[in-house]
């Protein structure tokens, strides 16, 4: 709770610092603000406080993704201080936009009342629609911004459709109340109240970008500035996915039954659609979304194996993802701005220019891939073994089989790295740059190597 | 003796490479660490007779067990029988090899031989492990270095072929993985520990679905039919080196983990299944034979007898007798060893002429003498001649499946052994033109014999290959125990 105090006065401390005309100041106040907030977050552990009438609820599950969302935007943060990509709005206001999202994001991992989850999202979105039409002069931008927004703002209705549904039926907002309601129904819910927690899923599926709904990501991300992709890619999706799974284990545990033969197609199309699709890709910021995509569907084999996946599995996944994925878009970056280019293509050569990119890029991806020793690896194993555990194996079958075509589209960016270029100039990094892409790296492989340390959290 | 330094000192050589200022530095890095690799196994082979012959007869030895993630039970557990120690013996070997055979490389010298050392890691790594976890861990941290060997240094499609490599191997140990989330969730004890899940009985049922899954998977390393194809493709593009271990070391990877995975922890599925993956092992000895009778191309003709001879590996499994298995293992060793000195000759014959077409070659044997009777040798040895190691191992696997007195058994182990004569006529063929004859281009005479280096490899593989060929007992000794064990799991719950 306290956390989300100090990142909305750090969101306004960010945006005043926008006066001064030092302009490193507003990256300075952001990294102080985040550095705070994560500090304050932490101290709050293990004691499970209730807020605003029972709005909020901060248990260990909330403060553990709070931790990571604030830590994934101090890298990304980080990434801003050698940023090169031109973004026409001003650094402070960008940072002041992250700082609000990701308050929505701290309501999102932290509700115990729908409506806080509501607000959460619409929080979340709000500013995110702002950052993806921030480069205001190029198209892709603009389409991305307007985009996101008219179907964001169309999947904002079905959630509070879904929400008012259920309070229809049950006479009340509050997740636990909710639940308490569906145990006293025997297994019987009334229609309405399934009515309603379909559109739910309809809603927080399109956050999390879960095929069918996902047709909006690979635009919006692509059209974006890559800094509000990565931002997007992580810590947006650590906050949907904390929010679907705090809502179905907090809120529906006891009709598993009605939800998870849907949420099992929804995690096989998913995965599938991710995985195939990326395969076409020859720019790697799409590719990345469609990715994106696919470990979404992989995350939602957790909520379907709920009795034997617990939020540890999920955390452990979000965190291997977020450290890969901004340590993917960290060495994207470099590449945008010294070839100007998003194409595989952009990275041939690579090892010949640095070899030292060439080594994260290559720990990035495979991690990503879910190879061995890196945390992606870990973090499939354990998701797909509490899949097995529950009785889903054809669900781990088909998660494996499209884990392999993914083997295929992100090999095809490390054969590039390690492939003939047209171009050798060396690549200059900037400090910051450099630490951010080694600490990401190294974690990639601790991760993996120690995953005790993460999951024994929760 | 400390088992994990089979693995650090890989490691270690490896970071060591990646901090090395220049090339030699690398080379030679690499050189002393296969070295000290091939010292250390022998050791371990000495200590491990030692112990045995003290009597020690626990079914480990050398074990070293820690906890890595305990809600899962994982546990970083190694130990040897005898069937490692000889696949590590015969790793130790080709990495020597391999890394000898490599001296030349120019592009990108320091990451290619951290590629080399980070597979043998993967390779020493899987031999060692007692878990299940461990062993998928390894099993996986040796498919990028292939990919990445052969996308980078190989040749040819080396794109295409490093792509099929990369997603059949991939393939196969997503079965793999799914196998053992099953022996792992259905064996009712929640343990990756082998030690302790062949002691459980786990339930035929379960075994009927996953044997099949964990074999097939483990399969695609060692090319079984009809998922050999990543094999020749892979091989001709692969660099000399990248080949050598290929076929030298990752085929068998494949081959102990069918046995010691599969076989082992599902011995009931596994006599099930018997008769297919005798099929199937037979299907693949006598069309990889043919199919090599059509090859042009060395590294073809050697790839696609790789496939046959494997084969023979499959097909010892299948016949489940103690002599059978046996015979595998001894193939998996000698077919390793004499695959990778294949591969180094072709790739020394290559490199002088920058051709690998059968017909463009002959009379090599006046220029390069110590090349072309080193072919001739493992040409011999590949087609089974008495004095070498091929001789042995094939003799083993088809006196242990003439065992199996029952009409099918007998009609397969004769159909595989017509596989021979099939042997002989391609690599007479193939060895006669090249090192014989007139000598078809006039610049074949400015060619020089091998340097030191490829002469070292060579003489490293062929010490491994003589020694198997003369003196057979120590090998079949070492690796009896492992094999009766197996064989007595499957008498144990299985009355004929």
């Amino acid at each position: 709770m306290n956390a989300l105090l100090v990142l909305s006065i750090a969101g306004l401390a960010a945006l005043f610092s926008g006066f001064s005309h030092n302009k490193k100041l507003a990256v300075i106040v952001s990294l102080l603000g985040l550095a705070v907030a994560f500090t304050v977050n932490v101290l709050d552990w293990n004691t499970a406080v209730r807020y605003y009438n029972d709005m909020i609820f901060v248990d260990n599950y909330a403060i553990a993704f709070t931790g990571v969302m604030a830590l994934t935007m101090l890298l990304i943060v980080a990434l801003f201080v050698d940023y090169k990509e031109s973004v026409e709005v001003p650094n402070a206001e960008i940072f002041a936009l992250l700082f609000f999202s990701l308050a929505g994001g701290v309501m999102l991992v932290s509700y115990s009342n729908l409506l806080m989850l509501f607000l959460g999202i619409e929080i979340l979105s709000i500013p995110l629609y702002i950052l993806a039409g921030s480069k205001r002069h190029t198209l892709t931008s603009n389409e991305a911004a307007i985009k996101y927004f008219l179907l964001g703002a169309f999947a904002s209705a079905f959630l509070l459709f879904g929400i008012v549904l259920i309070y229809g039926v049950t006479a009340s907002f509050h997740i636990e109340t909710i639940a308490a309601y569906i145990k006293n129904a025997n297994g019987q819910p009334p229609a309405l109240l399934v009515a309603g927690m379909f559109m739910l899923i309809g809603g927080l599926g399109f956050k999390i970008s879960a095929a069918p709904f996902h047709f909006w990501t690979p635009d919006v991300y692509q059209g974006s500035p890559t800094i509000v992709t990565t931002f997007m890619s992580t810590v947006v999706k650590t906050a949907g996915i904390a929010a679907f799974y705090r809502l179905f284990a907090y809120a529906f545990p006891a009709i598993t039954a009605e939800w998870i033969p849907t949420i099992s197609v929804l995690a096989a199309l998913t995965m599938t659609v991710g995985n195939v699709t990326a395969v076409f890709q020859s720019s790697v910021k799409r590719m990345l979304a469609y990715s994106g995509i696919a470990h979404a569907g992989y995350l939602l084999i957790a909520f379907v194996s709920i009795s034997s996946n617990p939020a540890s599995s999920v955390l452990y996944y979000l965190i291997a993802y977020a450290v890969s994925t901004v340590c993917a878009f960290a060495v994207l970056m470099v590449i945008q701005h010294t070839t100007g280019s998003e194409e595989v293509d952009g990275f041939k050569g690579l090892s010949k220019r640095s070899p030292f990119l060439a080594f994260i890029t290559t720990v990035a991806f495979i991690s990503l891939a879910g190879i061995p020793p890196t945390a992606g690896f870990f973090a499939k194993f354990y998701l797909f073994s509490g899949a097995v555990k529950a009785g889903h194996l054809w669900l781990t079958i088909i998660a494996v089989l499209n884990s392999c075509i993914a083997i295929y589209y992100y090999f095809r960016v490390i054969t590039a790295v390690y492939s003939e270029g047209t171009d050798s100039t060396p690549v200059e990094l900037g400090t910051v740059q450099k630490a951010v892409m080694i600490i990401t790296a190294v974690l990639a492989v601790a991760l993996g190597l120690f995953p005790e340390m993460i999951i024994s959290l929760l | 003796m400390n088992l994990s330094l089979l693995i650090i000192i890989p490691l270690a050589a490896a970071i060591a490479v990646l901090l090395s200022r220049n090339g030699q530095q690398v080379k030679w890095i690499s050189f002393l660490a296969s070295l000290a690799q091939l010292g250390l196994s022998l050791f371990l082979l000495s200590a491990f007779m030692g112990e045995r012959a003290n009597g020690n007869v626990s079914q480990m030895l050398f074990e070293q067990r820690y906890s890595w993630f305990a809600p899962l039970n994982i546990e970083y557990y190694i130990g040897v029988d005898g069937i490692s120690i000889s696949m590590i013996l015969l790793t130790a070997f080709v990495v020597l090899a391999g890394v000898l055979m490599s001296w030349n490389v120019e592009k990108m010298t320091k990451e290619f031989y951290f590629l080399l050392l980070l597979l043998s890691l993967g390779a020493y790594g899987f031999f060692i492990s007692l878990d299940l976890f461990t062993l998928f861990f390894f099993l996986e941290i040796a498919v990028i270095p292939k990919y990445l060997l052969i996308g980078i240094w190989g040749s040819g499609n080396k794109e295409y072929s490093a792509n099929k490599l990369a997603l059949m191997l991939m393939g196969g140990s997503a079965l793999v993985l799914v196998g053992i989330f099953a022996i792992y969730f259905m064996s009712g004890i929640h343990s990756f520990d082998m030690v302790k899940l062949s002691q459980v009985h786990i339930a035929i049922e379960v075994q009927k679905i996953f044997f099949p899954m964990l074999f097939v998977g483990f399969g695609v390393f060692t090319a079984i039919f009809p998922f050999h194809t990543w094999v020749p493709d892979g091989h001709s593009s692969a660099p000399t080196a990248g080949s050598m271990f290929l076929a030298g070391i990752s085929m068998k990877l494949g081959g102990y983990g069918c046995l010691r995975v599969a076989t082992y922890l599902m011995p009931e599925a596994a006599k099930e299944y018997a008769p297919i993956i005798i099929i199937l092992a037979s299907i693949a000895i006598l069309y990889g034979a043919f199919a090599t009778m059509m090859q042009k191309d060395l590294k073809y003709i050697n790839a696609y007898s790789s496939v046959s001879h494997c084969g023979f590996v499959l097909l010892g499994i299948g016949m489940l007798t103690k002599t059978s298995i046996e015979g595998a293992v001894m193939q998996m060793v000698s077919h390793g060893l004499m695959t990778a000195l294949f591969f180094a000759v072709i790739g020394m014959i290559y490199e002088r002429t920058h051709t690998r077409k059968v017909e463009e070659l002959g009379g090599l044997l006046k220029i390069m003498p110590f090349v072309c009777s080193v072919l001739f040798i493992v040409g011999l040895c590949s087609l089974g001649l008495p004095g070498f190691s091929g001789f042995v191992a094939e003799m083993t696997v088809f006196m242990g499946s003439w065992q199996n007195p029952e009409m099918f058994y007998r009609v397969a182990t004769i159909a595989a052994c017509m596989s021979i004569v099939v042997t002989a006529v391609y690599i007479l063929r193939a060895v006669g033109k090249t090192a014989m004859g007139p000598i078809t281009n006039e610049h074949f005479l400015q060619l020089k014999d091998a340097a030191w280096n490829e002469r070292l490899a060579a003489i490293v593989l062929l010490l491994g290959i003589v020694a198997i060929g003369i003196a057979p007992f120590w090998l079949s000794d070492l690796v009896s125990p492992g094999a009766e064990l197996i064989v007595n799991k499957i008498a144990g719950v299985i009355i004929y």
